[in-house]
């Protein structure tokens, strides 16, 4: 059976013609299936592009171990303190280290080892009064069983006793820390702690 | 009579047209979403993936080598020149990597604070006792920082180098680079690192991190065997 000419449609591409349905007989057609099997005809398609995003997702990650680089330490929260101004008031700092790496505690166990340190700047309207780290964890490295390092993994937190003037300040305080995994160090890094103190 | 039947069953029909019109663009439109989404999230990491590959066709990569298993240091200098330098020692004297052109030698990037660094130099001392008969020569080139503007901080930085060549019984020439080989060598974001250089000033292999003494070895031969 032939169709109705008004029912047909081409188009060129290059030499070739390419079958295009006429918008009508897609109307017809849709009609004709009905709702509940146009849906399911919708999300068929839809799960096949969210299963092709994974594959390509999949795909652009190396099998291979990447070079340590960038920060291994993250500063995770407050972003905001309410203190009362001019009162010395304890805010504790959360951090996370990358996994698979540690850094040094605050008081490592050999003076050749570089402590984390956190500092406000001064001049920032908030002054460190007093930091207290917490205590480290020991860690053997697998060739070296003989030194015992004292070191943070995962998350750890700073309590930091500070004194902010009167008012809004947007403090930019550091962290100086050294990070190693079991076979490499990374260079000392200093990270920017962002923390915006309100003294009232 | 007759006519307003058809006239309803036409109504009908034109209003589950209309209905399903409607369903049909809505059906489109999401799908028209979500293949731009994904093109999108398609480009973005296309993107990343090549600005990740300019930056470790720069700095080389970690590879399993497929036989042992172990990871290896694909350098990008490896069958190059190794990068030219003139660094002081902790005496204050001038050395440069050229003077030791004819000489297999290892440069091994190293710092006082580096926990691996301190696990490796006790094989490299020995490995140079067992080939430096054979013309090797290891140059312990320190990135620990160094601030050459002020005699004082100078003075102290060089102190703790010195406690760790002597802690560690490195006895082998010690330079002090601080960061001004970090671009020519690719990075030196790990620690150790270390290059083969055989007699012709050429890179033949590169380790980074800590690897094995029998490792170490393996590529001391490689740059003494190089010779003709």
């Amino acid at each position: 059976m032939s169709e109705p000419a008004s029912q047909q449609a081409s188009v060129s591409v290059g030499h070739h013609q390419v079958w295009v349905p006429h918008p009508r007989r897609v109307l017809v057609f849709a009609a004709r299936v009905g709702l509940h099997e146009l849906c399911a005809l919708g999300l068929g398609v839809l799960l096949f592009f969210v299963t092709a995003s994974c594959a390509v997702y999949a795909q652009s990650d190396s099998p291979n171990r990447s070079i340590l680089k960038g920060a291994a330490v993250e500063y995770l929260y407050p972003e905001q303190v309410n203190v009362p101004a001019s009162k010395p008031t304890t805010v504790t700092l959360h951090f996370r280290i990358a996994p698979g790496m540690h850094i040094n505690s605050n008081k490592p166990r050999e003076d050749y080892l570089i402590p984390t340190t956190f500092s406000i700047p001064v001049e920032s309207g908030v002054r460190l009064d007093a930091a207290t780290y917490p205590a480290g964890s020991d860690l053997t490295l697998p060739l070296d069983p003989t030194e015992k390092l004292s070191v943070y993994t995962a998350e750890f937190s700073i309590e930091a006793r500070i004194v902010a003037a009167p008012g809004d300040h947007l403090v930019e305080a550091r962290l100086h820390y050294q990070a190693c995994d079991k076979d490499a160090c990374m260079p000392p890094k200093t990270i920017t702690v962002p923390i915006d103190v309100i003294g009232k | 009579m007759h006519a307003e039947p058809s006239y309803n069953k036409r109504r009908e029909a034109l209003s589950s047209v209309r209905r399903n019109t409607l369903v049909l663009f809505v059906v489109l439109f999401i799908l028209a979403t979500f293949a731009w989404a994904g093109w999108a999230n398609f480009e973005y990491r296309r993107q990343a993936n090549e600005k990740m590959l300019a930056a470790a066709a720069m700095q080389g990569e970690l590879v399993a080598d497929p036989v042992t298993g172990t990871m290896q240091y694909n350098s990008p200098l490896k069958g190059k020149p190794a990068p030219a330098f003139v660094l002081e020692d902790l005496s204050g004297k001038k050395v440069s990597l050229a003077s030791y052109k004819g000489k297999a030698v290892l440069i091994n990037f190293w710092a006082s604070w580096c926990g691996p660094c301190k696990i490796e130099t006790p094989w490299l001392v020995e490995l140079r006792d067992q080939y430096a008969s054979q013309g090797f020569e290891i140059l312990g080139v320190s990135t620990d920082d160094i601030d050459s503007d002020n005699p004082k901080t100078l003075a102290s930085e060089k102190a703790d180098v010195q406690k760790a060549v002597t802690r560690m019984h490195m006895q082998y020439p010690i330079l002090l680079a601080g960061s001004t080989l970090d671009h020519p060598y690719g990075g030196l974001d790990e620690l150790p690192t270390s290059f083969f250089v055989n007699r012709k000033g050429v890179v033949v292999a590169a380790q980074l991190g800590l690897t094995s003494k029998d490792d170490i070895e393996a590529n001391i031969k490689k740059a003494l065997g190089a010779t003709k």
